[in-house]
């Protein structure tokens, strides 16, 4: 909500509009994801154009142009590096799939609930 | 770059963006501009070669009116993702022009309240009551509405408003928002050349961006403004100081002002008729009838009436009643304007109902309403009355 204190120099406002919010498909989860990943296009959005606003100054100031983005080439490290990197964010990506296997590949996996039971038996083992 | 996007002219008062608070903030307007140009057209399509074709196998005719409409278009795969994507985009717009506000909201509101230039002045009223149709919801999806307060001299509503309406029309209102203001006036001065207005009011103003036409439009012209919103008249009264021009603000609801019996010549409103009600609306007409001279006319600019619509154009035209917090819109775009206007006072001439053309000439225009782009028809309705 609204508070905020007195010496706090950001003013916390209602993100909420008022009213209830529609939603659009036949499971609202759908358009939940829908405006996630919305966000974050906005944000690789706005990305993109701070490196475009890098690229441009660099250029203005003779420091390195378009062309030499285009034209770089990358050695062997530098490409070993960055498809690491890529993999990382697949993994954190497809976090969700690939960990759905996981559980099934293992060898025993007992029911959550009975796992609760198990830990709230009074004169259980410990 | 000398390319035709228009961006925002800066001001005084307005926020300060970040370099990533503003390209988040062009990312919405692109995000509009795509579900405008690229996705808002599939609906047809969709309409025509799946909802319809549903509808006539089920009832053996054409959907007649709204209803049948959304029967069927409600539950087309292009109509969910296009409604889905739209809400999104006005909640991201409002996000996007909350963030650099959050952060500076403390040196927004100091500043505004020693901002210097022109002569004209604010006073608000503390008592006010904000009317119910404000409060009931957030119109239009704005968090906290036109009058929500969270500091002394709180400018935050208006500082958000300002940028967002230039987010929502993508620009089409011109560099400044001002285009429903300076269609009036243009149509006010070819249509009726020796009409020279001496006092003006503009109902519901909030941050006078429509209100700051007729001070340049009318120079002996004396220009009042009036809203229920506080921060919304904070805003503006700093706002048009830093242009150096002059209105007098006051925080009073249009319904009932405190201003003399014929004190007028002119009295507008911009997109106010469909934020209030169907007892406000007729108390606003009345309260024009009032204030005007005999001789002086009322001037209400509003997007079109349903009437001569078709079903499927009125049902996507009508998607803010329903998916953007305006409870009113859908009731005060078929109401009868004629009977409005005696009902109100105005028995002297008949009102006047007619597509102004857009002051503000772009080549981008879609040149069509739809909902998410009302600034895009390159005309505006105007209803208006001499009294």
């Amino acid at each position: 909500m609204s508070a905020s204190s007195p010496d706090s120099d950001t003013v916390s406002l209602k993100r909420k509009a008022k009213g209830k919010r529609p939603f659009y498909f036949s499971d609202s989860d759908i358009d939940k994801l829908l405006t996630m990943v919305m966000a974050l296009a906005g944000e690789l959005s706005v990305t993109r154009d701070r490196l475009d606003t890098v690229e441009r100054i660099a250029a203005s100031k003779n420091l390195f142009s378009e062309e030499d983005i285009e034209t770089f080439e990358l050695d062997s490290d530098a490409l070993e590096a960055r498809a690491a990197r890529h993999q990382t964010l697949f993994r954190e990506i497809t976090r969700v799939i690939s960990s759905e296997i996981e559980e099934l590949d293992r060898e025993s996996s007992s029911d959550y609930g009975q796992v609760v039971e198990m830990v709230e038996a009074e004169g259980g083992r410990n | 770059m000398s390319g035709s996007y228009v961006e925002q002219n800066h001001h005084d008062a307005l926020p300060k963006t970040s370099h990533d608070e503003c390209a988040r903030q062009h990312f919405v307007r692109s995000f509009k501009e795509h579900l405008v140009a690229s996705i808002h057209p599939g609906l047809k399509t969709a309409y025509e070669k799946r909802a319809k074709i549903s509808f006539q196998k089920q009832h053996g005719r054409d959907p007649s009116d709204i209803k049948e409409v959304a029967s069927v278009m409600k539950h087309d795969p292009h109509y969910q993702a296009w409604s889905s994507l739209l809400r999104t985009s006005q909640e991201m717009m409002w996000s996007a022009a909350q963030i650099p506000v959050e952060r500076s909201l403390r040196e927004l509101a100091k500043n505004a309240a020693k901002s210097e230039g022109g002569q004209g002045t604010l006073r608000l009223n503390g008592d006010l009551k904000i009317p119910d149709y404000h409060t009931a919801v957030d119109i239009h999806c704005q968090p906290g509405g036109y009058h929500t307060e969270y500091i002394a001299d709180d400018v935050a509503q208006g500082a958000i408003y300002d940028r967002a309406v230039y987010l929502y029309a993508m620009g089409q209102m011109g560099p400044d928002n001002a285009d429903m203001g300076d269609s009036t006036v243009s149509w006010l001065q070819s249509q009726h050349p020796d009409f020279k207005p001496q006092r003006i009011l503009d109902m519901g103003c909030s941050v006078g961006h429509s209100t700051l036409p007729y001070v340049t439009g009318f120079p002996e012209a004396e220009v009042h403004g009036i809203d229920v919103g506080a921060p919304m008249l904070r805003y503006a009264h700093a706002r048009a100081k830093s242009k150096d021009l002059e209105v007098h603000f006051s925080q009073q609801n249009a319904e009932q002002t405190d201003f003399e019996d014929e004190s007028f010549d002119l009295v507008v409103s911009h997109i106010l008729l469909h934020e209030t009600s169907a007892v406000a609306i007729k108390n606003v007409i009345k309260e024009c009838h009032r204030l005007l001279k005999p001789g002086g006319w009322m001037v209400h600019v509003e997007t079109p009436p349903y009437e001569g619509m078709s079903p499927f154009d009125t049902f996507l035209f009508d998607w803010d009643s329903e998916n953007n917090n305006e409870p009113f819109w859908r009731r005060s775009h078929e109401l009868d304007l004629q009977a409005l206007a005696q009902h109100g006072g105005f028995t002297e001439h008949a009102a006047v109902q007619v597509m102004a053309p857009s002051a503000y000439q772009e080549t981008q225009r879609s040149m069509t309403f739809q909902g998410g782009d009302f600034g895009g028809g390159g005309v505006w309705f105007l209803y208006g009355c001499q009294k």
